[in-house]
Order: C-alpha cells, then sequence, then structure tokens
C-alpha cells in the first residue's frame, strides 16, 4: 500500500484503505447478509425477475410462501431432475431454518403488492372457459383459497405461471409422493390440452384482480 | 471412427483445403498483419464538478469512475455488495465467498502467496487498456503459465485411466498428424500449388514439428521425456501413443490448443502478483469513499436533464440525483429493478443470457505437484472438474492454491450441495494425483450462477452458433446509445467479445467518448 501512495497525489486525500475496510466488512457480512438474500433473484421487493424467471414474492400469502419454503427445504419440490427452475430455488432454502423462514415470511410480507405486468397476450375468451374449472379452487378472481391450499394467481407473472402449468402438466412439479398439494394441482393440469391452452388461461389470469 | 484415416481422403482433404482455405499466391503482401494493439487514450475535458452516479463496481465501473474523477467529475459509487471488483474476485484468508444458500469463508494460512482467482485470472499481452491500467496504478505482474507440458491428461477413456503427460499426447498427436502430411506431399495436387523450395521449407517444417524419422515416419520422440538415462547416460524415447488411442478421448482439442484467442492469449500470460484484486484495489483505495458498498440499487429514473437512482443502505431507501449514470449491474439482475428505460432498451436488455462458469480450489498441504515435475500449467480432465491448474508462482515454497475444476460455461457444480462439489473434484483428481485427496485442505468452490449480486459469468448475446443475427446486432446498438444522454450501460455485456476485463474497460471508454463529446458541444 506504501507504494501505491508515492503513485499519485491526486488522491492523497481520499486515500483510505479500502483493501482493509472491505476485508473488515466481511467479518460483519454473515450476520448483514442473513437469509434475507432472495431479492437478487426474485427482484427489488421481490416483484419478480424474468431473467432469472423467479416470480413476485411481493403480495405472496404467508401460509403459501411458508409451505414453498418447506416444500423446497424437504425436497418435495425443486428436486424432479427436469424442473430446471425449481432446481435453482431449492438450495436457496434448503438450509433455512424454522426460525429464518418464519423471518422470511415477515419480511416478504412488508412488500406491497403490485401486479405483474402482461407479457402473454393468448385468447382470453377461451381462457376463461378453461378458467372454469380452477375456479373451484383458486377462486373466481383468482384470489387464492387458503381452506382448499390453492394460492391466488391473479397478479403473478404470467410467465412464471406458464412454466408451472407446463411443469405440472409433465409431472416435474407435484409428483414427489409427498406433495399432496401439489398433486392436486398436477391432476388439474391435466385439463389444459396444449401449449396455447396454459397461454390462454394465463392470458385470462392476466384479466383478474384479486 | 475404428477405421484409420485413409490415404485417400486425406488427400481428397487437402485437396480441398489447398484449393480454398488455404492463400498459397505468391508474393502476397502482409496486409493481414496486424498493427500493435493499443490503449485507447482518454482525453476527457475537465469537469467543474458534474455528477455522475455509477452502479456496481465491476471494472468498467472503476476505469469510468477513475477517468472522470481524474477530469474533476463528481463521481459516487453504489455497490450492492461487500466488496468492489464483481467477476475479479480474489479468494484468501478470511475472504467470504457470498455464494447464495453456499456461504463460506476461506480459511487457508495467511500468506500473500495463496490466493486463488476465482474469476478473471489471466492477462493476455494484447489487452491493452488492462495492461495500461496496471502500468499506470502501478499494479505489479508476473507471468502466468497457461501450458506445462509436464502437466497430465486424464480420460477413463484413454490409457485405462491412467494419467498420460501433456507431452506424451501432444507429441505424439503433433508426430502422427505431421507423418500424416508429409506422406502426403509430393502428389499432384501439391506440385501443382507448391514450388520445390515451398515444398523442403513445408517438409522440413514437419519433419520439425512432429519429430519424424529420415523416412517421414513417427517413431517416437525424447521430446516427450527420456524413458531412461538421458544425461549421464543416452536418453532412451518413452513409448509412443497409438493413434487411435489418442483419439479415444475428446480432450485432444483442448489440449492441443494453448492459444485460445487472439494473438496475446497463449501459453505466456499474465496475472497481477498477489491476486487479480490487486487491479480492483488500486481503483478503489483511489476512490476511496466515492464507493458506498452494501448500497443495492433498487430504481433508476432517467429523467430530462439527469439520473435519479435510489438504492438501500442500512436498510433506508437515499436517492441520488446525477447529471450522468453508468451502470454496470448485470442486465439479468438489472431487469428485477424498476426503471423507467424505454421498450426498446429493455427488450434488448432482458435479451441478453447470464452464461455459467463454476471453479473450486483448495490450499495444498505441499507443492505435490513439483514432485511430479509439474511448474504450472494446466492438466485437463475429463469430467466436471475439466481443469486443474498448479500455481506458477512462489516456486519450492511451502503450500499453494490448486485450481481444482473450472468449467467455463458448465453448470454441473451449481446444483450441487458443497460437499458433493468437493468430492467430485477430490475423485476425479485422485486419478491423476494419487495423493490429491490427502493434500487437499481447506476446499473452496464458486458457482458464479448463484454468486450473490452476481448470479452469472459471461453475458451471452448470439442464441445462434452461427454468430450474431441482424436483431442482435441492432439490439446491442440500441444499448451502446445512452438513454436520453444520460443513462449509459457499461461492462463486458455492452461489447461483442464478453468475458474479459479488457472489453469490460474498452465499453467504459466507449461511453466515456460519448460523454465527453456531449459535454464539450453543450452550450457554455
Ligand atoms: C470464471 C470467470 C473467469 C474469467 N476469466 C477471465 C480472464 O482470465 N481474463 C479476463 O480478462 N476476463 C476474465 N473473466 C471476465 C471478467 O471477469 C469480466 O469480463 C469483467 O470483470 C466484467 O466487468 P464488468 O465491468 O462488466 O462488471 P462485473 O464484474 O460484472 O460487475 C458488476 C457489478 O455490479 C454489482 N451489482 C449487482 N447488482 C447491483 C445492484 N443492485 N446495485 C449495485 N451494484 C450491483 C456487482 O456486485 C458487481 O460489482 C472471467 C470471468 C469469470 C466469471
Ligand atoms: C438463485 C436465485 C434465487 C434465489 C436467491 C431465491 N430464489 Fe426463490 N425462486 C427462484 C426461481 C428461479 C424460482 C422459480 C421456480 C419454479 O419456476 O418452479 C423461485 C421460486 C420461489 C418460490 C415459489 C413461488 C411460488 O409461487 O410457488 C418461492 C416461495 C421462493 N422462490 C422464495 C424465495 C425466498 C424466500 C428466497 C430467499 C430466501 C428465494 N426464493 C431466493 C430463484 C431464487
Ligand atoms: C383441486 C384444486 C385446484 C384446482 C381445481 C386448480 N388448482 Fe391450481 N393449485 C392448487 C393447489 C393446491 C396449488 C398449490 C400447489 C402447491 O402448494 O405446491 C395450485 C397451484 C397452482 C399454480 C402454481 C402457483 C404458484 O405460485 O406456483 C398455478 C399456476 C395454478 N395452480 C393454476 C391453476 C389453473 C390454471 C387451474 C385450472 C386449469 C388450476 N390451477 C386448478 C389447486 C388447484
Amino acid at each position: 500500500m506504501k507504494k501505491l501512495m508515492t503513485v499519485t497525489t491526486l488522491f492523497i486525500s481520499a486515500l483510505c484503505n479500502i483493501a482493509s475496510q472491505a476485508a473488515e466488512g466481511d467479518v460483519g457480512v454473515a450476520a448483514d447478509m442473513g437469509d434475507r438474500y432472495c431479492t437478487t433473484c426474485h427482484g427489488v421487493d421481490g416483484l419478480g425477475n424474468i431473467a432469472i424467471e423467479a416470480p413476485r414474492l411481493a403480495g405472496m400469502e404467508a401460509w403459501y410462501l411458508k409451505r414453498q419454503l418447506e416444500n423446497f427445504r424437504a425436497g418435495i419440490r425443486g428436486t424432479h431432475g427436469e424442473d430446471i427452475q425449481g432446481i435453482a430455488m431449492r438450495p436457496m432454502a434448503a438450509k433455512l431454518s424454522d426460525e429464518s423462514i418464519a423471518d422470511i415470511v415477515d419480511w416478504v410480507g412488508d412488500w406491497d403488492f403490485v401486479p405483474a405486468e402482461a407479457t402473454v397476450d393468448g385468447n382470453v375468451n377461451q381462457g376463461r372457459t378453461a378458467f372454469q374449472s380452477c375456479a373451484a379452487c383458486h377462486g373466481a378472481n383468482a384470489e387464492g383459497n387458503e381452506a382448499l391450499g390453492a394460492p391466488a394467481l391473479a397478479g403473478q407473472n404470467d410467465w412464471y405461471m406458464i412454466t408451472q402449468l407446463r411443469n405440472f402438466r409433465a409431472g416435474f412439479r407435484g409428483s414427489h409422493q409427498e406433495d399432496t398439494y401439489g398433486s392436486q394441482m398436477l391432476t388439474m393440469s391435466k385439463t389444459l390440452r396444449d401449449e396455447q391452452a396454459i397461454i390462454n388461461v394465463v392470458s385470462y389470469i392476466n384479466t383478474l384482480q384479486k | 471412427m475404428t477405421n484409420p484415416v485413409s490415404r485417400r481422403e486425406f488427400l481428397n482433404l487437402l485437396g480441398a483445403y489447398g484449393g480454398t482455405s488455404a492463400v498459397l499466391q505468391a508474393g502476397t503482401a502482409l496486409g493481414f498483419m496486424p498493427g500493435n494493439s493499443q490503449a485507447a487514450e482518454i482525453s476527457l475535458q475537465a469537469s467543474t464538478g458534474k455528477k455522475v452516479a455509477i452502479l456496481g463496481t465491476g471494472i468498467s465501473a472503476l476505469t469510468t469512475a477513475w477517468e472522470l474523477t481524474k477530469a474533476g467529475y463528481d463521481c459516487t459509487l453504489l455497490e450492492a455488495s461487500h466488496r468492489p471488483g464483481g467477476r475479479m474476485f480474489t479468494v484468501r484468508a478470511g475472504t467470504v465467498i457470498d455464494e447464495i444458500g453456499n456461504y463460506q469463508r476461506c480459511e487457508w494460512d495467511d500468506d500473500p502467496h495463496l490466493y486463488f482467482n476465482a474469476g478473471a485470472a489471466r492477462i493476455p499481452s494484447i489487452h491493452s487498456s488492462v495492461l495500461k491500467y496496471c502500468k499506470e496504478l502501478e499494479v505489479e505482474l508476473q507471468v502466468f503459465v497457461n501450458e506445462s507440458k509436464t502437466a497430465w491428461v486424464q480420460d477413463d477413456a484413454m490409457n485405462g485411466g491412467k494419467p498420460v503427460r501433456n507431452t506424451d499426447y501432444s507429441s505424439s498427436m503433433q508426430g502422427f498428424v505431421s507423418e500424416m502430411l508429409a506422406k502426403s506431399l509430393g502428389k499432384e495436387e501439391l506440385d501443382s500449388s507448391l514450388t520445390e523450395s515451398e515444398s523442403e521449407t513445408l517438409l522440413g517444417m514437419l519433419r520439425s514439428f512432429g519429430d519424424l524419422n529420415e523416412d517421414m515416419l513417427y517413431k517416437g520422440t525424447v521430446r516427450a521425456g527420456y524413458g531412461s538415462g538421458g544425461f549421464l547416460d543416452h536418453g532412451t524415447k518413452r513409448d509412443v501413443i497409438a493413434l487411435r488411442d489418442l483419439l479415444k478421448t475428446r480432450l485432444a482439442g483442448n489440449v492441443m490448443v494453448t492459444t485460445q484467442e487472439g494473438t496475446g492469449s497463449g501459453p505466456l500470460l499474465m496475472q497481477p502478483v498477489g491476486g487479480m484484486d490487486r487491479i480492483i484495489y488500486a481503483f478503489a483505495n483511489r476512490l476511496g469513499d466515492r464507493i458506498k458498498f452494501r448500497s443495492p440499487v433498487t430504481e433508476v429514473m432517467v429523467t430530462d436533464d439527469g439520473v435519479e437512482v435510489a438504492y438501500e443502505r442500512n436498510g433506508v431507501t437515499e436517492v441520488l440525483k446525477a447529471d450522468y449514470c453508468f451502470n454496470c449491474i448485470p442486465s439479468h439482475l438489472m431487469s428485477g429493478i424498476p426503471n423507467n428505460f424505454p421498450a426498446e432498451y429493455s427488450e434488448a436488455l432482458n435479451y441478453i443470457r447470464r452464461g455459467k462458469a463454476y471453479k473450486a480450489a483448495f490450499q495444498a498441504k505441499e507443492r505435490f505437484w513439483e514432485k511430479e515435475n509439474i511448474y504450472g500449467g494446466i492438466t485437463w480432465v475429463n469430467a466436471p472438474t475439466q481443469q486443474i491448474w498448479y500455481p506458477p508462482h512462489n516456486i519450492h515454497g511451502k503450500k499453494g492454491v490448486v485450481l481444482a475444476a473450472y468449467n467455463f460455461g458448465g453448470a454441473n457444480y451449481t446444483e450441487m450441495s458443497q460437499e458433493d462439489r468437493i468430492e467430485d473434484f477430490l475423485k476425479h483428481g485422485e486419478k491423476v494425483h494419487p495423493n490429491y485427496r490427502e493434500m487437499a485442505e481447506k476446499p473452496i468452490t464458486i458457482a458464479w450462477h448463484r454468486m450473490n449480486h452476481m448470479l452469472g459469468c459471461a453475458p451471452r448475446w448470439a442464441r445462434n452458433r452461427g454468430g450474431w443475427s441482424d436483431k442482435e446486432e441492432q439490439m446491442y446498438e440500441t444499448l451502446r446509445q445512452p438513454v436520453n444522454g444520460r443513462h449509459y450501460l457499461i461492462g463486458d455485456q455492452s461489447t461483442q467479445h464478453s468475458a474479459w476485463m479488457e472489453s469490460a474497460i474498452q465499453s467504459a471508454h466507449y461511453a466515456l467518448a460519448d460523454l465527453d463529446q456531449r459535454v464539450r458541444s453543450e452550450p457554455a
């Protein structure tokens, strides 16, 4: 460092030793970062990030969020070899303690629900028809139903819902023996005949407000 | 695959080659000789304190800040992480590796030689801008050894899985290739295109390239080292590895090519003494408290006459208003940060994909490779680990840090637990060095896809192997234009040759030149 000092007189005054500052900072980083690293992937205030394929968490029901984190942690979700996005999420939850999960659920609860922007443009009318069979569990406005364990869909990133419906249909999500909620949804996903049907129903969900 | 290449096929191939690609015209002036590559001269018009917000502290951001600060601009750098440098990251005693879900703290001995460049590690000689700043900021450099002929090649499919020396492999391959070429010389195809003296030169080169015997046949070479003797006694040749055996490994391409790209990236490369982050801290120390750490940007709004950047610090959101903004936050993270970029710009930004890469390293109890006559270079392994690097510095020292895995473009480790990653590289390393497991202390691993605030390695633009589509070229141009003349995207993501520090620096120079032009043309 001494050598550096002699090189430039320009910033002598500003020369504080960042090398050691950052090294000192390192010590605190563990506590600092804690388990609240979710926004790196899920976007500022959990608004979702398409480039990471990590969905909106803001506004998510506490009970659903908790269950998903527990499912990821237990390997009930995100362990199927073809579930590419779930596999990316699973290690993020693998080491969470019950306390961390409780803390995260609180923290996520602070974020305002902001409906996601629509990115698909399917046939809304056909989607509306298809959604009739979904409403029983997810609610007429896709507002979710805690008693049935079905989360709100309104306002969720459409690209994410599309991945989920594809994955449920293919059995990449929901086929784990202990995934009682996922398996129900797996069955229901079969009512969507093809890719276009998925896009249509998601386009309809885009029109709903919870 | 089991048939040897027939002479006829080979000649056909050669004929085709001679007819098209091989430039055989006599007397061509060497018009394609590249000039020396030189770093751009930056001479910005002095500013009286225009405010600049610089997002991230990648090398492009630091370059920008350094040049602007010298010219009198008032710069603030916002960095989400606890450390500067992004993908220029050196691990040593005490370093925190903030891989998400796989937090590590390096516990190697506290010794200046024991470090590991987890991101960028090598500087080619034509990367003039990198070298220029090393010189300007007095970052001491040393030679990095990219190839060692005594390092190994290991593939379960070859030699019963036993490693062979790089030199055994490459000498034999060179020998056979030369022999095949030499056999075909003198045939009509060549007679008609080469003069006698040209043919002689070519033959002479082949004899020496392959170490062929009088009959232009490859019968082994002492280049591969001696079977026995060699100093007091006559040296004997070692066994030749049959061509068919050489062809059992797909690593041939890696082993035979040490010059990756560009004339500067060969066996000789450079590294800063003490770690790649010496460059980062050379900038950062001079920029001092202009850098705000642990200050993730949470919103970027371009206004009519500037930029407003929101960031979080100690749980509080603050807003930085500036005249200009230079942003090196990776595009795939920027897409999760609210902003008011024009649709076209966002589309281009979201188009860039994040590349994959992982590395692993450990502190070796002893420099065991030196006992195997290895003093640097790369061992190639056909496994997820792919490469083993031996430190070329501190020769004959006590310990050393070994790179135990490096897969550029691979994701295997991304999904593995820390324990599985370590077991993976130990298991494969053991096939090369029997005492590997015993020598390995305190392993660390880094999956760039999961590194906090990076989540990726090299930005990927082109979706097709064939190259950039017109649409991609167009999007690239869109991103190179500052939003409203105020917001500049920088970093290797804003270049057509990602994964090099040189590109990142040049992106900063490009943006600075644009800014300077705008500032100069402003009414006084
Ligand atoms: C494994 C590997 C090997 C490589 N090998 C070489 C090599 O041998 N030679 C070579 O020349 N190059 C190499 N590279 C490439 C080189 O490291 C990069 O090209 C260069 O460092 C990129 O610099 P950048 O300016 O684009 O910024 P980056 O390094 O990408 O920095 C981005 C910055 O943005 C910050 N950031 C992220 N989110 C936020 C936010 N919300 N708010 C504020 N800041 C944020 C990050 O923390 C980081 O500091 C390698 C890279 C990798 C990963
Ligand atoms: C490395 C990136 C990454 C990080 C870090 C990350 N996630 Fe995720 N997360 C994802 C991805 C990708 C998905 C989508 C999985 C899928 O499509 O099945 C996801 C999915 C989820 C889901 C399921 C959402 C739903 O509607 O079912 C929840 C809940 C979640 N993440 C919470 C979190 C929390 C809480 C954290 C912080 C502790 C976190 N994530 C950190 C990438 C990440
Ligand atoms: C029988 C009740 C039921 C019906 C009917 C049903 N679902 Fe579900 N759905 C669920 C449950 C329960 C879950 C949560 C699964 C879990 O916890 O992993 C779910 C999850 C989902 C998810 C993933 C949400 C997320 O955040 O990851 C989507 C998308 C979805 N359903 C869409 C639909 C659509 C579209 C239909 C109609 C075709 C439908 N569902 C019908 C019960 C149902």
